[in-house]
């Protein structure tokens, strides 16, 4: 087949290109960028806006070393990901090509990376429990299949300790890890934690590293999502880890930028909601299939930063990390529900109890700290929130199982307090708290 | 008169993720809808704006936003101009209906697809249900829009069949006996004053940007039982009211929203997903198909109509499935309906507004939303009200999810100026788990006569600001400093905090809580707040008479929690009120 050409580049800039007219390449289709004398590939492009005037590339590689005579090939099909079982074990950049310097690999087919909205009725309502062996996570917020949600933390928290450790216990047929912007170290401490937990085998890795090409970045959740879909299409249970999506949605905001679109708050387009709910939406526990689950990590100074908060507003509840601990203030499973009235009879009023006592202790604490929490209650409470933050709020040390969590919660309370002071019903007193 | 038959068309000349330019020969109307061919595949769109060209002195630009994914789209591609605004198909088999934000349904488009691909559709309603019809105007009848020429069943609801409003003072020429017939059969034929003849079928299309009249409009007054105590206590809505729901994310809006689906008194329950997550659809039409109508005693589905254009379908359907749904909800009003209308949420709404301004290049207003848009919502909840001409209503409540849970931002200010009820969930309750978390002590209604008096209101309110003051009070000057009297003041706001303003919505008897409880509740919260609690000191100092009255306070919530769980009897609601006139004699209590 002979490919059109387009011999003329009017304008070069950051992370894009345009050309003069329309050349008749359609909306999001890709074109290849090649040197003008040699004919070598450079790049490949994507079409984002048309008119007759004028039509703009995105291109892959950046615009570093293009001129206006780089010739632009077109390739007429939109942009796809390849998909074999034999990624499995391997490593990709942000567009599916091999980034481990292992041997090509031989894709079984193209699967779209325009991530179609599921059609709702055919997801199933999420009622599996994903445990952790994390009490915080498995008493508190249990994590459920097919739950979308991210890790809050601030930039210096171990976030991606803590992502690591989920994924080495979770139960996954595969895991899809998606590193945009990432550290070379935070790179090779996450291959490094999958190897010595013998999960490399089912994990495929899209990697974007801080000071790679923009638009790979900006591209790499929709590669690695469309390959996770495909498992799931499959019937294999998928946990796809996505971090940082706050360098990904900075990576939006500056292409937004480049293309001279008006910026909602603090720079960010207005489709930022959109845009990453619908990289979010493609968890789900698909009908006579799969599932995916898609665990996050959000870098924040603060909660009111737009990128964490229609990430929350998107996710499925967040775990929100301070201090190395998992706060039980910030951190929801909005799908806990749905799983936690089916494990032990204690589960849920146990979860209540121990919140409610714990936000009546921050407020104690915060007495505590003008010299006014000095009756004997209140000093009860304050011995209750060490105690929570040490053994409760930890997510780092041995995995232990639901019961033994819950046990460890009404051993917790009874160091600490009368039966009455819980808020607890009689008959979970009686069932629960003379066996702890 | 313009021929409505020839075919009108444009070109593509520009296109940007979902908005397009076109340049056309013929005329175009402003909000009339289109076809562009794509691909194989007609995607729809919407005329937004009409502009001259100026490269052709004959032609024009229309701008038009596309309501579905424009890869593959090219520059030259035909748009067919279709004539008529964006619309909604209303008719009988509305009810336990599941759409995207279009009208399509979404389980018949499963047959095809488990993803919603570009230029998928289907026929709104069911064409091929048969309905017993029976007619209720004879021929040479004069009839004009909105009037009923017969009736079905759909479920319980006695669906009738209305002249489209559209239509002025027709002779009906034909009518059907009673019979079975699908919504594309012929019932009647009408002709208008010029002559012309027109067919009616069960089902007409009806534009969704302009409202269903009212016959005689009346301020909402009669409060709905919405099973939540917070809410029916102290913020009551009424039929027919409007009301804000603003909260940052995890303040539990979403479970609000649900408990209102579940448990609010009211003949149908119209649901605009708009923008928010998938999931939490999908639990409302899978779940709510098991639960049990509070009134009927039937599926909860069969009360319900679902449009889900959740956060990762196409922007620009999202502003249309508000409207959509809030037609739909005017088609029931028309028909006497009791309808109540909750859109998750309005922001999502009000940001695809701003999505698509942004691209059309307006000047944009505060926070980049376009500079309307106070006025655009407050259209949009004008259209909830109560008709007493038809003894319907049309209820709106609308969640707002506010940029970093800052009420101070536009679509929530536009919003509480454009309600009459406010409900405010608050980040702090939430974070302690108190839930419903809105804050009892910020909230509006424009409903004076509630469930409770309103004396019995005031006084329950000003018991919990008391408490909230006391409770500061002891944060700054500690607990010892605070007077006895002040400390019992505190312990009785705390109580009815805990055990009347938070329900538990997950448990079967607590998330439910209708007049006849709440009349008890308010009984014995009454008699709490009215008198003095005979607390013994005896040898006790200070100190120790606080930590006492502390304890009996705890036993007494104890108590009265497990009743909140567990009443269901006559007998076993009447404990409540005792046990509190015992617990101010400082008597025993526990039965």
């Amino acid at each position: 087949m002979i490919r059109k050409e387009i011999n003329k580049i009017s304008e070069v800039g950051k992370a894009l290109i345009s050309v003069e007219g329309n050349p008749g390449v359609a909306l999001n289709h890709v074109v290849e960028l090649l040197e003008a004398d040699s004919g070598q590939s450079l790049s490949f492009a994507k079409a984002i806006n048309i008119s007759e005037n004028s039509t703009r590339f995105q291109v892959f590689n950046g615009t570093a070393g293009l001129s206006t005579r780089t010739k632009i090939r077109m390739h007429e099909i939109p942009l796809t990901a390849g998909f074999s079982t034999k990624m499995l074990g391997r490593s990709f950049d942000g567009s599916g090509a091999v980034a481990d310097g292992g041997p090509d690999v031989i894709f079984e087919k193209q699967v779209s990376t325009r991530l179609d909205t599921l059609n709702p009725t055919v997801r199933n309502v999420p009622k599996q429990p994903l445990w952790t062996g994390i009490p915080m996570i498995d008493v508190f917020n249990t994590l459920v299949k097919s739950q979308k949600i991210p890790i809050f933390a601030g930039p210096t928290e171990p976030y991606n300790r803590l992502l690591s450790q989920i994924a080495q216990g979770a139960q996954a047929d595969v895991i899809i890890f998606a590193g945009i912007g990432l550290k070379f170290d935070e790179y090779q401490y996450f291959k490094e934690q999958l190897s010595q937990s013998g999960n490399i085998d089912k994990t495929i890795m899209f990697t974007h590293l801080a000071g790679d090409s923009q638009i790979k970045g900006l591209m790499l959740p929709d590669v690695a999502l469309s390959v996770a879909r495909e498992f799931g299409d499959q019937g294999k249970d998928v946990l796809v880890l996505l971090t940082d999506m706050t360098n990904w949605s900075n990576i939006l905001r500056n292409v937004a930028n480049y293309q001279d679109m008006i910026p909602s708050l603090q720079g960010y387009p207005g489709s930022l909601y959109s845009e990453l709910a619908k990289r979010y939406e493609v968890a789900a526990d698909i009908e006579g299939a799969g599932s995916i689950t898609i665990i996050g990590a959000t870098t924040l100074e603060s909660l009111e930063d737009p990128v964490p908060d229609n990430t929350g507003y998107i996710t499925e509840g967040q775990f929100f990390l301070e201090n190395g601990k998992l706060k039980l203030a910030r951190s929801l499973s909005r799908l806990k529900q749905g799983v936690n009235g089916k494990t032990r009879s204690d589960h849920r009023a146990i979860m209540t109890a121990m919140a409610s006592l714990l936000a009546d202790a921050e407020k104690a604490y915060e007495a505590s700290e003008v010299g006014a929490a000095n009756d004997a209650y209140s000093q009860k409470l304050l011995r209750y929130r060490t105690d929570f933050i040490s053994n409760i709020e930890e997510p780092f040390g041995e995995p232990i199982g639901l019961e033994a969590a819950l046990d460890k919660c009404w051993s917790i309370l009874k160091r600490h307090f009368d039966p009455t002071e819980t808020g607890l019903s009689k008959k979970l007193i009686e069932e629960y708290w003379d066996k702890n | 008169m313009k021929d409505i038959n020839k075919k009108r068309t444009g070109n593509l000349i520009s296109i940007q993720d979902s908005l397009v330019k076109a340049r056309f020969f013929d005329d175009v109307i402003m909000g009339e809808t289109a076809e562009i061919f794509v691909d194989g595949k007609y995607l729809q769109a919407e005329v937004l704006q009409i502009q001259p060209d100026p490269k052709n002195p004959d032609a024009g630009i229309v701008e038009m936003q596309v309501f579905e994914d424009l890869t593959g789209a090219k520059i030259g591609d035909e748009v067919v101009f279709k004539g008529t605004p964006l619309s909604v198909l209303l008719g009988p088999g509305l009810l336990t209906s599941v759409w995207d934000g279009l009208q399509n349904p979404l389980y018949k488009l499963s047959e095809e697809d488990a993803y919603l691909r570009p230029g998928m559709n289907a026929p709104a309603l069911d064409e091929e249900v048969l309905w017993d019809f029976t007619p209720s105007v004879k021929v040479g009848d004069t009839v004009s829009g909105g009037d009923v020429i017969g009736n079905v069943p759909e479920g319980k609801v006695d669906h009738k069949i209305l002249v489209p409003f559209s239509f002025g003072t027709c002779t009906v020429e034909s009518i059907v006996e009673k019979c079975s017939v699908n919504i594309t059969q012929q019932v009647a034929v009408v002709v208008d004053q010029l002559g012309n003849k027109h067919e009616l079928k069960l089902a007409f299309r009806q534009p969704v940007k302009s409202p269903i009249p009212f016959k005689n409009r009346a301020i909402p007054s009669k409060p709905i039982s919405t099973g939540t105590r917070v809410i029916d206590l102290l913020a009551p809505v009424g039929y027919g009211g409007t009301v804000g729901n603003p909260g940052p994310f995890g303040a539990g809006k979403t479970v609000l929203q649900h408990s209102l689906c579940k448990y609010a008194v009211a003949d149908i329950i119209v649901m605009a997903a708009c923008g928010e997550r998938a999931g939490e659809a999908v639990e409302v039409f899978k779940e709510f198909a098991e639960l049990e109508d509070p009134t009927t005693g039937e599926s909860l589905m069969n009360r319900m109509c679902i449009f889900g254009n959740t956060s990762s379908m196409p922007v620009a359907a999202r502003e249309a499935s508000v409207f959509i749904a809030l037609t739909v909800g005017e088609y029931y009003r028309y028909q006497g309906r009791k309808v109540v209308m909750l859109a998750d949420s309005t922001s999502r709404w009000a940001q695809a507004l701003r999505e698509r301004s942004g691209r059309q290049g307006d000047i944009p207003g505060p926070e980049a939303f376009p500079m309307d848009i106070p006025d655009q919502i407050k259209g949009m909840y004008q259209r909830a009200g109560e008709d007493l001409g038809t003894g319907g209503s049309l209820t709106f409540i609308g969640t707002v999810s506010p940029a970093g849970g800052n009420f101070q931002e536009p679509v929530t200010q536009a919003t509480m100026d454009a309600t009459g009820g406010f409900w405010g969930l608050s980040q702090d309750r939430a974070d302690a788990k108190k839930y419903p978390a809105i804050d009892p002590l910020v909230y509006t209604t424009s409903v004076y006569d509630g469930f409770i008096s309103w004396n019995d209101r005031k006084k329950m309110l000003s018991t919990l600001n008391d408490a909230n003051d006391i409770d500061q009070t002891i944060s700054t000057i500690g607990l010892k400093k605070v007077p006895v009297s002040n400390y019992i003041q505190f312990q009785k706001g705390l109580t009815i905090d805990f055990c009347v303003m938070q329900q538990d919505a997950f448990d079967k008897v607590d998330a439910c809580t209708r007049p006849e409880r709440l009349a008890v509740l308010n009984e014995a919260v009454q008699s709490l707040i009215d008198n003095d609690i005979a607390f013994e000191a005896g040898e006790m100092d200070d100190e120790q008479l606080k930590e006492s009255i502390k304890q009996k306070f705890d036993e007494l919530r104890q108590w009265w929690r497990d009743w909140n769980y567990s009443a269901t009897t006559e007998d076993q609601l009447a404990q409540l009120p005792k046990a509190i006139n015992k617990f101010i004699l400082q008597e025993e209590y526990a039965v």
